[in-house]
């Protein structure tokens, strides 16, 4: 980081409908030049906090700073900040380049036309969809769609663009090339992209960060790595889809669960007593194995599901909990089961979060 | 696909047209033609025969009063035009774009439809005790000291006639308009102010062209009613403003049959023509 103002700052940002709160006193840094994805499940308020900075919705209470500057009370249409919106929201009377041209034609400074022109044709190049410029929204697909809300909002060269869900409209394959182009297209423009998900894999592979919102307040900031290893609290680890976890109790220093009583060391402190292992650190025994990691967990093999890559297996706890077994197929053969037979799952005790009321002392 | 099974699909769907074509065969085109036939007929004071002749035409050009006539239709129906859009699209944009609530916005509108729970006449009438020499307009003036004596103007004018009209027939702008703003997209209107643009541009870059359709349409209801009125400007007018309703409605009554389809048929042409001239403006298809 430099010695600059950061690109954006938020400062107790508080917003209220009636009685619920969709934000609750939100401080946040942005760095300059980064691709910074927002992950939260749907009503944790991740839609009112980008609509808030764009200047769509004034704070209960807080400021906003951008470049520097209080923009609290700007009106959005002096703001300078990008907005995507995730259902593309182009102009349909309009034809795809006077879509891009709006903000230039109409918005605060006047260009000269040869300006205009030039910056919307390069524009409208970078998405990739040159030749489509005469075509009406209607008679384009929604990938395309997309871009050129995207070339829309880069046209006006903002130095941050908000975008709400860009993903969330387009088909799985498609969703998987945007996100390589949208980090392609940031990397080559002096920008920060704000990008609001809910799905966890869309965060980690796109966030240069990952903040994960949870109703209202941001509970963690950190880098996808990070997170990923090492959620702060429980629920960053449910959203994270990627961890079994195990309701308990923790009581000097040893959590009390299914799998029966496991020391633990250094518990993240927590709202409720709750003990995590990653899908892929879970393994499969055979019922009754003495040569076990760590913790022994009784279950019955339920069904697997083929990815490719990996092999996900459902089983059944005795108190009908879903745990999954995430095999990576570069690991070699699974060990063949049966559906309906018990074994034993375990694991290594050292790759286990645990998170607890009691942390360590 | 084989002839035969195409011949069948012809067939079916004659059938299913044959309903609509037959009822618009009775009661549109044979009328229309009906009229048009009759125009040319030759009328004598007492009796009408077929025998066929352009003397109700000539006649109808050759009067001062009923060329002027139909030049007093078409100025009325302009203004008239005018005020309901003036004063019909900030209503419309108020409750079909401002107002948030669905509810409300319903509210607002069935208020507009109110007046159509009395008879049209009713409504008309209502004007004479408004706008009258003693009138409740002239009254409060009066009263309020902002004029000395009463102003005459009021009724029976043409003025009177577009107050009436204007009142009676901006609802017909209104719905239309209200509801192509209530279909756009709020955050098609956020995307133009995040690009910049004040409300001023907005309105007329995003909402006014999207609106377009729903200002046609309501033109649309007004001039075709506006075109063919006669009551408003018998019962306001004081018989000073004469529109081609009201000549067909003379001529009915004294059993003038080739002069009442004259006018009938120019006044049909210029329905035709102003229709046809508002739906080249959008293309309604598309839209609905």
């Amino acid at each position: 980081m430099t010695q600059r103002d950061p690109i954006f700052r938020l400062e107790g940002v508080t917003r209220r409908y009636g009685n619920l709160t969709a934000l609750d006193g939100i401080d946040f840094v942005a760095e300059d030049n980064a691709y910074i994805a927002l992950l939260g499940p749907s009503g944790s308020g991740k839609t009112s906090l980008l609509r808030v900075i764009a200047g769509f919705e004034t704070p209960d209470a807080g400021r906003i700073w951008f470049q520097g500057r209080d923009i609290t009370d700007l009106p959005a249409h002096e703001r300078g900040i990008g907005f995507v919106f995730q259902n593309f929201a182009l102009f349909p009377h309009l034809t795809v380049f006077e879509n891009v041209a709006f903000g230039l034609r109409h918005g605060a400074q006047a260009l000269p036309k040869d300006e205009i022109t030039e910056r919307v044709k390069s524009s409208i190049e970078m998405v990739g969809l040159a030749g489509l410029e005469d075509r009406s929204p209607e008679q384009i697909s929604g990938g395309q769609k997309q871009r050129v809300a995207l070339a829309r909002s880069l046209v006006m060269q903002p130095k941050l663009v908000l975008l709400d869900e860009p993903l969330g409209a387009l088909d799985a394959n498609l969703r998987e090339r945007m996100q390589v182009e949208l980090r392609a297209i940031r990397e080559r423009l002096d920008v920060t992209f704000l990008h609001v998900t809910g799905s966890e894999t869309e965060a980690l592979a796109m966030g240069d960060k990952v903040a994960v919102l949870d109703a209202g307040r941001i509970v963690q900031y950190d880098t996808p790595d990070t997170i990923y290893d090492g959620p702060v609290v429980s629920d960053v680890a449910k959203f994270l889809n990627r961890f079994n976890l195990f309701e308990g109790s923790l009581e000097n220093g040893i959590f009390t669960g299914a799998f029966g009583a496991v020391p633990v060391t250094n518990p993240r402190k927590n709202k409720s007593d709750t003990y995590a292992i990653r899908y892929d650190r879970t393994q499969i025994f055979d019922a009754g194995d003495a040569n076990l990691p760590g913790p022994a967990l009784p279950a019955r093999f339920l069904a697997s599901e083929y990815l490719g890559s990996s092999i996900i297996f459902l089983f059944e706890t005795e108190d009908q909990k879903t745990v999954e077994v995430d095999h990576h197929l570069s690991l070699g053969e699974p060990r063949p089961l049966t559906v309906g037979e018990n074994y034993t799952l375990s694991w290594n005790p050292e790759h286990a979060i645990v998170f607890g009321k009691e942390t360590a002392r | 696909m084989t002839a035969t099974s195409r011949n069948r699909q012809k067939k079916t769907t004659f059938r299913l047209l044959a309903p609509g074509v037959v009822w618009m065969i009775l009661f549109l085109i044979a009328p229309i033609m009906m009229i048009v036939y009759v125009s040319f007929w030759t009328q004598t004071t007492f009796a009408i025969n077929s025998t066929l002749t352009l003397d109700s035409w000539k006649n109808f050009f050759a009067s001062e009063a009923y060329v002027g006539a139909l030049w007093t239709t078409i100025r009325l129906w302009l203004i008239v035009l005018t005020l309901t859009f003036v004063i019909g699209y900030p209503a419309a944009l108020y409750v079909g774009l401002m107002v948030k609530s669905k509810t409300i916005s319903t509210v607002l509108l069935v208020l507009c439809v109110i007046p159509f729970w009395t008879s049209f006449l009713i409504r008309v009438l209502a004007w004479r005790p408004m706008l009258g020499k003693e009138g409740a307009i002239n009254i409060i003036l009066q009263k309020l000291g902002l004029i000395q004596t009463p102003i005459e103007v009021l009724l029976f004018s043409e003025l009177s006639v577009i107050i009436g009209m204007t009142q009676i027939y901006v609802v017909f702008m209104v719905g239309p308009i209200a509801f192509m703003l209530g279909r756009i997209d709020h955050n098609i209107i956020e995307a133009a102010r995040d690009l910049g643009a004040g409300f001023g541009r907005i309105f007329w870059k995003i909402i006014f062209p999207l609106s377009l359709p729903g200002v046609v349409v309501g033109a649309i209801f007004v001039s075709v009613m506006v075109l063919g009125e006669f009551a408003t400007s018998g019962a306001l007018s004081g018989r000073k403003v004469n529109l081609l309703g009201n000549i067909i409605v003379t001529q009915v009554g004294s059993l003038k049959w080739a002069m009442a389809s004259v006018v009938g048929v120019i006044l049909t042409i210029l329905l035709g023509i102003v229709v046809a001239g508002f739906l080249r403006i959008v293309d309604l298809k598309r839209e609905i």
